[in-house]
């Protein structure tokens, strides 16, 4: 007999929460960090991404599968007068760009909401259910 | 050959394993900030199914839920597992299947006052 993985929407809904709200993290981490020169190593801080994906095959929760570094260039700024600043004048910042990290943090927000909402219209139903046996 | 069905037992022992994980579900709430803090569950519906099918006459009374420390949340740097939303998930499904049960046991209760009410 096959048991099917069956996810409740409360279950579904709370991983969408949780998952947004670790993107939430990583977003901060990179709106934080827009401007760290250094981040260790001789390196400045380098974009971070959630990458999410599905626990399950169809009706799934969602998980954060990784945090991965974005690996497009850094941004080169011409500063000859910071200490960091390499032979040419130029010193490595970022490649976080403010407009993307706003503009995921809208997405994640709404993302959250949505989730949330999920829940809320889902209890609604659950209660109106339990109120037949009123 | 299969057990009779003791609605009124099984009910009740729903309910105080809901209440059991209410409990768990405040403390987890509680400690959000807490070092070294690890989330509570409980177990019961395993233990019940268990019992349930096993070849002695086990009571659905008999089964008491466990409060264990589950695996598989995420740690967080101070020794922290406990997450808000899970938490507030568990906190919904926790108090929609108490008032379930809740009415249920009345249904049952006035049900059965019904059988031994005589009326004129």
């Amino acid at each position: 007999m096959k048991v099917h993985n069956v996810f409740g929407p409360v279950d579904i809904a709370v991983s969408g929460m949780r998952a947004q709200g670790q993107n939430m993290e990583v977003i901060s981490s990179n709106i934080a960090n827009a401007r760290t020169a250094d981040a260790g190593q001789g390196q400045p801080y380098r974009r971070l991404e959630t990458i999410l994906r599905t626990q399950a095959e169809g009706i799934s929760p969602v998980l954060v599968d990784e945090v991965l570094p974005d690996q497009s260039p850094l941004q080169s700024i011409y500063d000859p007068g910071n200490p960091l600043a390499d032979s040419s004048g130029f010193v490595a910042m970022p490649n976080v760009h403010l407009p993307v990290e706003m503009m995921n943090l809208a997405i994640a927000s709404r993302s959250y909401q949505a989730n949330a909402a999920i829940l809320k219209r889902y209890q609604k139903m659950v209660e109106t259910t339990l109120e037949l046996l009123r | 050959m299969p057990q009779p069905v003791d609605i009124v037992g099984l009910l009740e022992s729903g309910i105080r394993a809901e209440e059991t994980r209410q409990r768990t579900i405040a403390s987890n709430i509680a400690n959000l900030e807490t070092p070294g803090y690890r989330r509570l569950d409980v177990r019961f519906e395993e233990l019940l199914t268990k019992a349930l099918r096993s070849r002695h006459a086990a009571k659905a009374g008999d089964v008491k839920p466990e409060v264990f420390e589950p695996a598989g949340t995420v740690v967080k740097a101070n020794g922290n597992n406990v997450n808000m939303e899970m938490e507030i998930g568990a906190m919904l499904k926790n108090a929609s299947r108490q008032t379930a049960f809740v009415r249920l046991l009345r249904k049952k209760f006035s049900q059965i006052e019904n059988a031994i009410t005589i009326r004129e």
